[in-house]
């Protein structure tokens, strides 16, 4: 199923504005509305966008599925580390080690911005996962 | 490192779940690994815990009715053992079975931590999280073998399921807006006051509560999903539901009536008679069914329901010898469901069939497996050296004690259904030749050595499991004594 | 018609869907809509009259701890519910799929009667 000529270009020139606001909101989540869920929402989506207005194969040479399974469970396993890096360094497990900054900036949540990042990047991998695998359905029904 | 056990009893199934995922050859080390971790850990922590005082874990360094924070007390040291020991037994035994893969352990890590999770946890939105990551994996497991059965089955069980969660969930928006915050023994602190200016709240919240643990308890009119679920799924799985899931939804239940609203709250509204009530109908249900089914899990399925009834009888009489007869049989219906459903997995790979009409013979061939399933269901019905008989017997004195007679009656009669339905199997087992041969891959002599080694152990270890609580019930009853005296006698701090 | 009470019609639609509809994504929808109406439940109980939105701006005037600002431990609680709520449904269309690619069927009357 091949899109129109304007979806397609339409499409690449969008994609790399949707990943800096993915990144954009993953960064930003202890200081305004976002934060890691709703920031690997929308890096799934520009990946679900390219694969519905291109076809399905294209998209997955360039975003290989071996690839996102590997960055999915690199996700949990970094928070589950940062989790005990809490308990390493002598307070409770999860608990903040990083100094806190001033509120307002970006460097200010202490460990806050990575949990978003981590989980950012695993929810970004899992919903394009779970795209691919309830797609490929498509010639088979 | 020791204050940090808690977390690490929840954390280390998830990790080697995860582990898992990255490699092959390691998987059944690690999952056994973590496991046996977990039980060491919780061990340890026993000795504290039985001596009186909780341990209590914040996570992230967050106190107070901010955080959450973890709790042992001694109800959760009950209900934590019995997960992770037949969790360990499951494990050993789908060892053999060459087909299941990686995702297969994965699933069963994450529903057992999870399940630890919400047992530990005394915040009670995590109760929620928990719970509903321990339901995705269940769903899961019993659509594992992807044939037309287990797909539909697993999806009757996500509808019910989804909608008994969002009941919960519901309940838990109602106690949030009443009391400002989430920690379980903090909302006990400011619900009387709560109570006194708006009381309708308060029953709202403990009604949508009740209902979203009825359905995951199964009790009788919300049952629907459980004997597909429990019949159609991969045997060892059967044992872990059967055993372990559904007595997490009495582990909520129980916690919300006792820590939560305290126990003059659940009195006012009467709902111990409705309790019992409900008890007496899933206990008869439970019977009949059972009594004309020609699967042989079916029939385990519905007997699950029927002695769910009676745990919930013991409940609703709330005196101190019925939550004792109550808790007691929880353990005990755990030991015999999981022997029950491994004797079955056994025989329904041994004999090619599902139908208790194709299990003749089987007693003659494999007589150890034959006499645990015997043991079992003799503690099924409430014969007596069997551990069976001590709990119901402790629940009718209880109910004679408090004036009930009527569910004395009812249980007595399922009782005598029980024994009726379970000798015919016993009675098949004895009967003719074995009407079909082996499957053909088992015809090597090593290949049914090998594998029966670790599937027929974990039968060993629980059915001696019942000849021992059935003997020595008083070795029971210390387990369970404890967490009684702490849901009755001490004030909720 | 208070924002609470719209929530709970709107649970009680969801679970009509869910009971009375024949096709499984009919009863998928209906769950759906239940997570939606827990949602607005929270979040509209976490209301307070006259309250801001809970971030903290730059250059906020005015005392800091005198500012009224709505309840932000529901909105946190719900992005939770939210996500949960998504791998339900994604794990119920898998199995969807999965069951159409076998029965051709969607109807559940038709899938009861199947043996």
């Amino acid at each position: 199923m091949r899109s129109s000529k304007i979806i397609r270009t339409i499409a690449q020139k969008l994609f790399p504005f949707i990943v800096l606001f993915g990144f954009y909101l993953i960064s930003h989540g202890h200081l305004s509305p976002g934060g890691g869920f709703q920031g690997g929402v929308v890096l799934g989506t520009a990946i679900i966008l390219l694969a519905l207005s291109h076809s399905i194969e294209q998209t997955e040479k360039k975003f290989k599925s071996r690839w996102l399974n590997m960055l999915e469970k690199l996700g949990i396993l970094t928070l589950i580390f940062l989790g005990f890096l809490g308990i390493f360094l002598g307070y409770s497990f999860l608990s903040n080690f990083l100094p806190l900054g001033k509120p307002g900036q970006i460097a200010s949540g202490g460990l806050m911005l990575f949990f978003n990042i981590a989980i950012g990047i695993k929810v970004a991998a899992g919903v394009s996962v779970i795209f691919y695998a309830l797609v490929r359905y498509r010639g088979e029904i | 490192m020791s204050i940090h056990i808690p977390i690490l009893i929840i954390i280390s199934p998830l990790l080697a779940a995860f582990l898992v995922l990255l490699s092959r050859k390691y998987k059944i080390i690690l999952a056994t690994a973590s496991i046996i971790t977990s039980i060491v850990f919780t061990l340890t922590l026993s000795s504290r815990v039985l001596s009186g005082d909780k341990v209590t874990y914040h996570l992230g360094g967050w106190r107070g009715p901010l955080g959450i924070s973890l709790v042992v007390d001694e109800l959760s040291l009950f209900f934590s053992l019995i997960v992770l020991g037949l969790g360990l037994l499951v494990i050993v035994y789908s060892m053999p079975e060459r087909n299941y893969g990686r995702t297969y352990y994965f699933l069963l890590l994450v529903s057992l931590s999870s399940m630890i999770g919400v047992i530990y946890t005394a915040d009670i939105f995590n109760m929620y999280v928990f719970y509903e990551l321990l339901s995705l994996a269940v769903y899961l497991l019993i659509a594992y073998p992807k044939t037309g059965v287990t797909l539909r089955a697993s999806f009757n069980y996500l509808i019910m399921g989804g909608v008994g969660l969002s009941f919960f969930l519901l309940g838990i928006g109602f106690l949030y807006a009443m009391t400002g915050t989430l920690d379980m023994f903090h909302i006990a602190g400011r619900l009387p006051a709560a109570f006194d200016s708006s009381m309708q709240m308060v029953i709202m919240s403990f009604v949508l509560i009740a209902t979203g643990m009825g359905i995951k308890i199964a009790v009788f009119p919300l049952h629907g999903w459980l004997p597909d679920a429990h019949s159609m799924a991969p045997s060892p799985v059967s044992a872990l539901l059967s055993g372990i899931t559904v007595k997490i939804g009495i582990y909520c239940l129980i916690r919300v009536v006792y820590t939560v609203f305290s126990t003059e709250m659940f009195l006012l509204i009467s709902s111990h008679n409705i309790l019992i009530v409900l008890g007496v109908v899933s206990l008869l249900f439970g019977a009949s069914m059972a009594l004309v089914q020609k699967d042989l899990k079916r029939l385990l399925a519905y007997s699950t329901i029927n002695q769910l009834g009676i745990v919930l009888i013991g409940l609703g009489i709330g005196t101190e010898l019925g939550l004792t007869g109550a808790l007691f049989h929880v353990l005990n219906h755990a030991i015999m469901k999981s022997t029950l459903f491994f004797c079955a997995g056994i025989m329904i790979t041994e004999t090619g069939t599902r139908e208790v009409k194709g299990l003749s013979g089987f007693g003659r061939q494999q007589p150890a497996i034959t006499f645990a399933f015997i043991v079992a269901s003799l503690g099924m019905i409430g014969i007596p050296p069997i551990n069976g008989f001590a709990s119901k017997w402790l629940i009718c004195l209880a109910a004679v004690e408090a004036g009930y007679t009527f569910p004395v009656v009812i249980i007595l009669i399922a009782s005598t259904i029980a024994a009726a339905y379970y000798f015919r199997v016993i009675q098949v087992l004895f009967g003719g030749s074995l009407k079909q041969g082996p499957m053909p891959a088992h015809e090597g002599e090593q290949v049914i050595h090998r594998g029966n080694l670790f599937r027929s152990w974990p039968i060993y270890i629980l059915a001696a499991g019942c000849l021992l609580l059935g003997l020595l019930p008083a070795l029971g009853i210390s387990l369970v004594k404890p967490a009684v005296s702490l849901l009755l006698f001490h004030v909720v701090p | 018609m208070t924002p609470i009470n719209i929530s709970l019609l709107v649970f009680m639609i969801g679970l009509y869907g869910v009971m009375s509809k024949n096709n499984l994504i009919k009863k998928i929808m209906g769950l759906t809509i239940m997570n939606g109406s827990i949602v607005l439940f929270f979040i509209s109980i976490g209301y307070r009259k006259g309250g801001l939105a809970p971030i903290l701006e730059k250059g906020t005037t005015g005392d800091i701890p005198t500012i009224i600002v709505v309840d932000p431990l529901p909105q946190a609680l719900m992005l939770t519910a939210i996500v949960i709520g998504i791998s339900v449904t994604a794990l119920a269309l898998a199995l969807i799929v999965k069951i159409y690619s076998k029965y051709k069927t969607l109807d559940i009357q038709q899938l009861s009667k199947e043996r």
